[in-house]
């Protein structure tokens, strides 16, 4: 089956698909296939996402097949179809990209349309009057009107009647229910105008109402069509970053050729050649060639990454200095970009809780809407009889459709999904990625982070930080190039730590000879002509070389959480090297950050409490938990829990996925390569911890923004519908006019989406 | 108030019973997506 409608996860008897829905124009719609689709026996949990037009259902297989599913949407009135079979997240972004603009530019044109005719059904009366007969303006109004409700608004009537058939009722109902009545009563006004007369109505027309109203409805649809897909508009880059061809090294009769094949040709282990500006086509490991790729579309991380032979490289990123030859990896679904899309994709389908709300009001919203706009015209109707105002069945029949065209429920079904499109689309381009509106709304709350040490705040690989020489017979260099040379034949990570320094200031190693390793003390061999030593203390102390004049650098190293490493030559103490885990240059400024944002930041790690309280102290972190396991890990964040805080765990996603599952949000502290950390709610892209303080502060926007379109959603009809309906009449002799209720109609679905697309432009930091 | 506004009032209170008993009332009758035929 296809990657959109298949299997997303698996307990052992329950799968979870996804369907693509069609039809859905707001949240009544979608409202309307969840509890259909909720219903199902044999159905766990089904979302319905108005804004990807899709519906996920969590089912078990023994009690409902995919197709029965998909004939339980279609029997609500909207269409259903698995999508094709070998639809990729790059093709599937693609049709969606295809089908928005098509729709935008269909309503654009059609809004065009009816505002010209509107524009001649107000204007053509007034300038044709004493000249053609109102009786052949009003013929000519009625054909006009006919034609546009037929073409620009035949969606709307044919929509509202596939959910009137289903017993359902959504956005084109309301729409449907006042321009059709509006027309059907100046239809009667036109072509019977005694019987209006008879009760001593005048014949009143609202032709010009029924096109202008179509025209707001249609030009906001289209505002409203083109700011939907700039909500996707990060995830389209994402998908636009894989470059369609890729250029291989393949053996040829003359040697090595180059040539252009099909990305879909591409094999793991084929050899790929990249020139300076070209796109990474596939992931893979350099095999030569030295350049800087710049990863920022997918890490976030401005500055380009150096990559030489053995380095990781993801496709899609830009090689920019040098020319790259590089052996394929992960291809297609499993490559890095696949992923990320995949996961982008998922999070943008994905509901925010607080939707809940929104969910249940806009259920019954639109038959209370009907309601009301019925005993609007009763009470108007009676009402005017009553207090004698003028013309009362033009009024009443003017408020009643009003109050049907004002009411809105599209602005509270895209309240919360823009919102949460826009921001994991903004999160992925700051390098972090929130796998869903849940995520995000936890995220928002979070008041505690506990911080995992090794390789979260610190660089979690082992770092010659000091080197000290004894006297000035040699210099760091010189001392260095010894230890290294020794410490090539060894296997200890210090040792690693000591070449990799020695390598990267460009000293020449000598081979040692006799080597000798001390378990757990050190190493002596003999190199370029010296005898060398290193090791600890009580190396040295055997080795009967005297310390002292060391002892205090070595102290206040081991204070600063780093391992002192001594080192003799020829007998005599010639230095001391320091190696530790250094903190990440931005850990500081993080926690700093989160600490401002009134988070309490706490470190766990199984160190000793000594190596951690110097790590802690040195990243400005008050409270540290040392020598915990995994299992600790997990209970000291369910103490935390049960003290009411929400808790963000950091980790590397691997060793701390246990305690990552437990937190209230896991965040897995990626290295750009390793996107799928199950566990995690959101991933970082860059092991950067200050991307933690972005995702939070995305996070607190988002909610945010979503309360801020809640809040207008509900106000704009709460206050909206009174107004149409007359209340402000008694009291001001205020009556809405139906064209101002489809204007203000238009307006607010828009603003909702246009406050949602101010995420783009969040700041983070 | 006249007969006419009599029989406006009585629509409309029986337009809006209908309109919850059409969307509230009915679609529960509505029996749950058929069963495949094996």
């Amino acid at each position: 089956m296809s990657d959109a409608a298949v299997a997303i996860s698996a307990a052992p008897d329950e799968r979870t698909i996804r369907i693509p829905v069609t039809g859905m124009t707001c949240a009544a719609c979608q409202a309307r296939v969840q509890r259909t689709l909720q219903k199902q026996p044999g159905v766990a949990d089904a979302g319905v996402n108005l804004m990807m037009q899709n519906a996920t259902v969590r089912y078990a297989p023994s009690a409902i097949t995919p197709e029965q599913l998909v004939q339980a949407i279609r029997d609500t009135g909207y269409g259903a179809e698995f999508a094709p079979e070998e639809q990729s997240a790059f093709d599937e972004q693609e049709a969606r990209d295809r089908a928005q603009t098509e729709e935008y530019l269909e309503l654009k044109r059609k809004a065009i349309a009816s505002g010209v005719a509107g524009a001649l059904a107000m204007f053509a009366p007034m300038l044709l009057m004493g000249i053609v007969s109102p009786r052949v303006t009003d013929v000519a109004l009625l054909a006009l009107t006919a034609v546009v409700m037929s073409w620009a608004g035949r969606h709307f009537y044919t929509r509202a009647w596939a959910a009137f058939r289903h017993h359902s009722a959504d956005m084109n109902t309301l729409i449907a229910i006042g321009t059709g009545s509006a027309f059907i009563y100046s239809l009667i006004a036109t072509l019977a105008p005694s019987f209006f007369a008879r009760g001593g109505v005048a014949p009143d027309v609202y032709y010009e109402a029924v096109i202008v109203i179509i025209a707001l409805i249609l030009t906001g649809n289209a505002f409203e069509a083109r700011a939907k897909r700039a909500t996707s508009a990060a995830l389209r880059a994402l998908a636009g970053l894989q470059p369609a061809t890729a250029r291989l090294v393949r053996r040829g009769a003359t040697g090595d050729e180059e040539v252009d094949v099909p990305i879909g040709d591409v094999r793991r282990d084929d050899v790929i050649v990249v020139r300076p500006g070209e796109r990474l086509p596939t992931d893979g490991e350099v095999l030569s060639g030295e350049s800087a790729v710049d990863e920022a579309m997918l890490t976030g991380e401005s500055a380009p990454v150096a990559k030489r032979s053995g380095d990781r490289v993801i496709g899609g990123t830009i090689n920019r200095t040098g020319a790259l030859r590089y052996r394929a990896t992960t291809l297609g679904a499993d490559s890095v970009l696949a992923q990320i899309v995949r996961l982008m994709r998922d999070a943008q389908g994905s509901r925010a809780p607080i939707q809940n709300l929104a969910d249940r009001i806009s259920a019954v919203f639109v038959p209370v809407v009907v309601s009301i706009a019925v005993a609007t015209f009763v009470v108007w109707f009676v009402g005017g009889d009553l207090f004698d105002v003028p013309a009362p069945m033009t009024r009443a029949f003017a408020a009643a459709v009003s109050v049907l065209i004002i009411a809105c429920p599209c602005a509270m079904g895209l309240a919360v999904p823009t919102a949460v499109m826009v921001a994991t689309g903004r999160g992925a381009e700051a390098g972090v990625l929130i796998k869903g509106g849940e995520a995000l709304q936890r995220a928002g709350a979070v008041d505690t982070v506990v911080l995992d040490k090794t390789g979260t705040v610190t660089e979690g690989r082992p770092t010659v930080t000091d080197v000290v020489t004894s006297g000035a017979e040699r210099s760091e260099d010189e001392l260095l190039a010894l230890v290294a040379g020794l410490e090539s034949m060894s296997e200890h990570p210090l040792a690693d730590a000591i070449l990799r320094h020695a390598r990267s200031r460009g000293l020449t190693l000598a081979t040692p000879e006799r080597f000798q390793s001390f378990t757990g003390r050190g190493a002596a061999a003999r190199v370029s002509a010296h005898d060398v030593v290193v090791g600890n203390e009580a190396l040295m102390r055997d080795r009967g070389i005297d310390v002292a004049p060391l002892l205090g650098d070595a102290e206040r190293m081991a204070g600063d959480a780093k391992t002192p490493v001594y080192v003799a030559v020829d007998g005599t103490l010639a230095g001391l090297l320091a190696v530790a885990d250094p903190i990440k240059p931005t850990s500081r400024e993080a926690i700093a950050s989160l600490r401002a944002r009134g988070i309490e930041v706490v470190m766990l790690t199984g160190d000793t409490q000594r190596t951690a309280d110097a790590v802690a102290r040195a990243a400005g972190i008050d409270r540290v938990v040392a020598g915990v396991l995994p299992e600790g890990k997990v209970e000291e964040i369910r103490r935390l829990q049960q003290r009411g805080r929400v808790v963000a765990m950091v980790g590397d996603g691997v060793n701390d996925s246990a305690a990552i599952a437990q937190s209230d949000v896991g965040i897995a502290i990626g290295t750009g390569t390793d996107i799928a950390a199950e566990a995690a709610d959101i991933v970082l892209m860059r092991g950067d911890l200050r991307s933690v303080v972005h995702a939070i502060a995305l996070s607190r926007r988002t909610m945010r923004t979503m309360k801020q379109n809640l809040f207008w959603a509900f106000i704009y009809n709460v206050v909206g519908i009174p107004i149409a309906a007359g209340a402000l009449y008694p009291a001001f002799g205020l009556a809405m006019n139906p064209v101002l209720a489809s204007a203000a109609m238009a307006f607010s679905s828009v603003s909702v989406v246009g406050n949602s697309l101010r995420l783009r432009a969040a700041r983070l930091a | 108030m006249s007969a006419l506004d009599w029989i406006v009032i009585a629509a409309g209170i029986a337009a809006i019973g209908w309109v919850n008993w059409y969307f509230f009332v009915a679609p529960r009758r509505v029996a749950p997506a058929r069963k495949e035929k094996p």
